[in-house]
């Protein structure tokens, strides 16, 4: 059947040794944002509680609340280092990967099939264990950019097949998320009040110009399009020939399997409307980084490996810099320079002090993303209370505490999932191995018949079959009670995650945070806001295995993380005991604890 | 001289009974609608609007960019109208793309507009700038124009929301600073309408009640710890939806009410049904409605994809139109159809078309706009505007006209910046009735 069990997955350790570095680099950090408060004239928001500090910590490096026992447990330690032990765990957490997949997920545009014909799932899969492995930044992005092959046998592919066919927005969309630079108005024309020009623009793309995306090419048509190359367009025919009802999915799985990334230097001409006088139109450009220089390293590779080891390299500050404001404002809520891919003279950082030193602190990590993250989670700004922040507003933000912000539609999903289901991770998604072996044809041997059978396999695999399959397993009133990473993406806009604003993984971070009726109509009647009502789930099966005078204390505990303040624990008490029994009661201090604003947001 | 924005100025004597009922109770349960609308925007004095209080809006996006020569511009017997045959529309001398069939036969009752132009041809930005009139900018999210039409001429339902999007994506800048009431409300799928909008049957009303009177309570030291814009836009949320779960008027989200035979008439897509679904809460007192058509950004194989997507648009607007006259809703209904940008007149090698922001065309119908006009030219090969051409300022501006909206009034953000209905641009006389 389509997927053996899994383990969860296992991530390396932190080193442990390292906490006293850490500290010294959180104090760093601490130092010049004490200076900044002091010139700024500002007051640090109050420092966390314990009860504050196991929420966020959960929602911000796991994607979801604690559970009612990890709360206990972590309130009653009496530890004194509990919090950087509570730190260290998060980050070798499956949570952990299922949470910065969703970051990615949004930033990457990551889809099961951003085209019909193939299936992505290795290269999600791919993003997923370079989280999990903590695969250094620089070494992730040089494999994406340079990779070579079809989708399961090199999934790093991935990334360049998701702009397949748009070689110039692939340049546009690849120079925005890692180097926090907007160029694509040059794609078109000279922009009166933008620093990069068409012809610059048209000199990068020069680099990746010999990109190709199909494997047995023939020749190239009149106009420049791939043909396909004889066995291939042999098979196409055939399929055509037959001309049954099945054509087009026949087609489409045979082009997966000619989709194939490989790279060979190609000239790149003007666009035939090139305006500007200092060349002519429909001339070649010659291959040009946008500023510096190609590292000696990499001076005689061809041109796709120059803009890779360009883009990364640890002199190309502003890679660096891209990506620590980035982590920064992951944590913090905002970025020292908003938005993060639009770095320009006119828009500069609100801090820029820090900035530079965080950029410093990437690159002394070499690119370690996790320890990056440890690093700021443990600085005392970052452990101190949210500050209500409105991005539109003319005052800068000042990192007093972390801004307060929505939760993520997926750190909603699963919260909501962590009061609800004892196994969320009942599905992990397909490897890379699985779909090799389920779409994997041999071109040169393949019949008609065959390209049959192996396509029928794999939609029942991996296809309309696979979707029934996960219903079988954690479907609830048609929804999937698995963790938001592994639920294919884009989903239906009416999905409780849409709803709350996941992306429809069509736009670079595309997610929003914004209020809508719908999302309150799901909070108040939606099947997910019942499932924690009914016998079974989590937080029922814990309120009712305890004594009914805890049962207030378990219901506070698993929603909103803390014991009640007196007067809530009377209101609570209250409310249960005038209800028409006390099970109803106690169903209504939960959902009233779920429609608060305290749940919702990060504090 | 500068003073709060009054909720209406001199148009309340127009206003019916019903609005004004909703506008008190909106005040009554957005505790903070007027203070915050007194604190916060502010509007230089400009002269009153003659007014039109009464219009509805109905947009319809096209969203990746809709191909203009392949629709309201064709170009005959040029290289650049690639495979797409034209048809003679009811207007004499003007053509339209072979799969318009429909709507050529209703082009008296439309305005076409072949002169649009724009600098920037992405998408996000492109949208962007159609729905506010102003460039996407990190520091400030602008109003939606149904957000505008709803701050300045109310909603006309007490429990319904007055602005409705069905088969919007999140980029929608949906009331941007304009206050939260004013706030769009998404409808997913046209065929399910607005779900859970039933309680479940084991919830009585009571029990509903003491739930919200609890997350109330306990959720105060919340609300008095954290005042910004995000808290109070659930807040502001909480109390709509609870509004709103109580209306009779709900059903207007139900088009399984509409008769089969109509339903048919729409088309069997999502946009055509979203197009009913857009009569039918026009019908029942929600001002403006935005429906979403996506899938236009044909960069391969464009006239393998144009049929099926063309002739959904077709078959969906003209059934709108005729439903609309059909109710009488046509005189008081504008129907905007909009896109971001068009596509280029040379066929790519991949035969597809390619961003073309230089030229494209929009389309009005209904309330305040004549009918049967072609306004403006593209020039003979489709690549920039000829004659008369028309800036997204300028066609926003001529849709606040129609509609009755003051254009011209300077309206202060909470940054105190100011902004226009429409962007500050000109309205185009040849186009309003």
């Amino acid at each position: 059947m389509t997927q053996p069990p899994r383990t969860v997955m296992t991530l390396p350790k932190v080193d442990r040794d390292g906490r006293a570095a850490v500290s010294a680099a959180a104090a760093r950090i601490d130092g010049l944002l004490v200076d900044h408060w002091r010139e700024h004239d500002v007051k640090p928001a109050a420092r966390l509680t314990d009860e504050q500090f196991v929420r966020r910590i959960f929602l911000e490096l796991g994607g979801r609340i604690p559970s009612y026992d990890e709360t206990v447990e972590f309130l009653a330690s009496k530890d004194r280092r509990k919090r950087e032990s509570l730190v260290d765990r998060m980050l070798e957490s499956p949570d952990y990967v299922s949470h910065f997949y969703n970051f990615w997920a949004d930033i990457l545009r990551l889809q099961e099939r951003p085209s019909k014909s193939l299936p992505f799932e290795p290269y999600l899969y791919y993003v997923k264990d370079a989280i999990r492995t903590n695969k250094p930044y620089d070494t992730w992005v040089h494999e994406m950019l340079t990779a070579d092959g079809r989708i399961w046998e090199n999934p790093a592919v991935g990334f360049q097949l998701r702009d397949e066919g748009m070689p110039l927005p692939y340049v546009d969309n690849t120079v925005r998320v890692f180097l926090g630079t907007q160029i694509g108005c040059a794609q078109c024309h000279d922009h009166p009040f933008d620093q990069w020009t068409q012809k610059q623009f048209y000199e990068l793309a020069a680099l990746t110009a010999g990109t190709r995306m199909r494997t047995g090419r023939g020749q190239m048509s009149a106009k420049g399009k791939e043909l396909p190359g004889e066995g291939v367009r042999g098979l196409l025919a055939d399929i055509r020939k037959q001309n049954g009802k099945k054509t087009a999915q026949l087609t489409r799985f045979v082009q997966a399997n000619a989709t194939a990334v490989s790279f060979a230097d190609a000239p790149l001409k003007l666009p035939h409307d090139y305006q500007y006088d200092d060349a002519e139109p429909l001339s070649v450009v010659s291959p040009k980084v946008l500023w510096s220089d190609v590292p000696t390293t990499a001076t005689t590779a061809n041109g796709r490996e120059k803009f890779a080891a360009w883009v990364v390299a640890h002199d190309n500050r502003q890679f660096a810099r891209t990506i620590a404001n980035r982590m920064w404002r992951k944590l913090m809520g905002v970025g020292l320079v908003e938005p993060v891919d639009d770095f320009r003279e006119e828009n500069p950082a609100s801090f820029p002090a820090l900035l530079e030193h965080l950029t410093d602190e990437i690159l002394r990590l070499d690119f370690d993303l996790r320890e990056f993250v440890r690093i700021v989670v443990s600085t005392d700004a970052y452990q101190r209370r949210a500050v209500a922040h409105d991005p539109t507003s003319a005052a800068p933000f000042r990192f007093t505490g972390p801004a307060l912000r929505r939760m993520t539609a997926e750190q909603l999903w699963d919260s909501i999932l962590t009061l609800v289901a004892r196994n969320p991770w009942s599905v992990q998604r397909p490897t890379p191995e699985q779909i090799a072996s389920a779409a994997s044809l041999d071109l040169t041997k393949a019949r008609v018949e065959d390209v049959e059978r192996r396509c029928e396999e794999f939609m029942d695999a991996y296809g309309r079959g696979y979707m029934r399959h996960l219903q079988q397993i954690c479907g609830y009133h048609g929804q999937l009670l698995v963790r938001a990473s592994e639920i294919p993406a884009p989903l239906p806009l009416g999905h409780f995650l849409r709803q709350f604003g996941q992306s429809d993984r069509e736009a670079i971070e595309g997610a929003r945070q914004v209020a809508t009726i719908p999302q309150i109509l799901a909070m108040f009647n939606g099947p997910i806001t019942h499932s924690m009502l009914e016998r079974g789930s989590v937080i029922y099966d814990n309120v009712t295995s305890h004594k009914p005078e805890q049962a207030i204390d378990v219901v506070f505990l698993s929603v909103l993380s803390h014991r009640p303040s007196p007067e809530d624990r009377r209101f609570a008490f209250q409310e249960i005991t005038t209800a028409e029994n006390p099970a109803t009661g106690c169903g209504n201090v939960i959902w009233s604890l779920l429609n608060t604003r305290e749940f919702i947001f990060i504090q | 001289m500068v003073h709060p924005v009054p909720l209406s100025t001199s148009r309340n004597a127009r206003l019916s009974r019903r609005s004004l009922v909703g506008r008190c109770a909106r005040t009554a349960f957005g505790v903070t609608v007027l203070e915050r609308l007194a604190g916060t925007i502010a509007v230089a004095e400009a002269a009153p609007q003659a007014g039109k209080a009464g219009v509805n809006i109905i947009f319809l996006t096209m969203r990746g960019a809709m191909t203009h020569i392949d629709t309201f511009d064709p170009k005959p017997g040029r290289e650049e109208q690639g495979e797409t045959k034209t048809v003679r529309t009811k207007t004499p001398g003007i053509l339209f793309g072979e799969h318009l069939p429909k709507l050529a036969g209703v082009s008296d009752k439309l305005a076409v507009i072949r002169s649009m132009t724009t600098e920037t041809g992405a998408h996000e930005q492109g949208t962007y700038l159609m729905r506010t009139s102003y460039p996407q900018i990190a520091s400030i999210r602008h109003p939606a124009m149904g957000s505008w039409a709803l701050h300045v001429s109310g909603k006309r339902s007490r429990d319904l929301p007055g602005y409705v999007l069905v088969g919007n994506g999140n980029e929608h800048p949906g009331c941007g600073f304009l206050d939260p009431a004013v706030t769009p409300v998404p409808v997913a799928d046209p065929a399910l309408g607005l779900e859970n909008t039933v309680r479940p049957s084991y919830l009585s009303q009571t029990n509903f009640e003491r739930r919200l009177a609890l997350a109330d309570r306990i959720d105060r030291d919340f609300k008095q710890t954290y005042k910004g814009q995000q808290v109070e836009a659930y807040n502001q949320m909480y109390k709509d939806a609870v509004r709103l779960l109580g209306s009779v008027d709900l059903e207007a989200f139900d088009i399984a009410r509409e008769p089969e035979k109509l339903r048919e008439r729409y088309g069997d897509s999502q946009f055509g049904q979203g197009c009913l679904l857009a009569r039918r809460l026009v019908e029942s007192g929600v001002r403006c409605v935005e429906v979403e058509l996506g899938g236009w950004d044909m960069h391969r194989d464009i006239f393998e994809e144009l049929p099926e997507k063309a002739g959904q648009l077709d078959m969906a607007l003209s059934s709108l139109l005729g439903d609309l006259e059909d109710r009488g809703l046509l005189t008081s209904t504008l129907v905007v159809l909009g896109t971001e940008f068009g596509r280029s007149p040379q066929v790519n090698e991949n035969a597809g078309r390619d961003h073309h922001p230089a030229v494209f065309s929009c389309v009005l119908a209904g309330a305040g706009v004549r009918g049967g006009v072609v306004h403006g030219a593209s020039d003979a090969q489709g690549r920039s505007p000829d004659k008369d051409a028309v800036s997204v300022e300028d066609f926003n501006t001529t849709i606040a006209a129609a509609c009755g909206l003051p254009y011209d009034r300077e309206f202060q953000a909470p940054n105190g910046r100011p902004f226009k209905i429409g962007g500050g641009g000109t309205p185009i006389a040849a186009v309003l009735a």
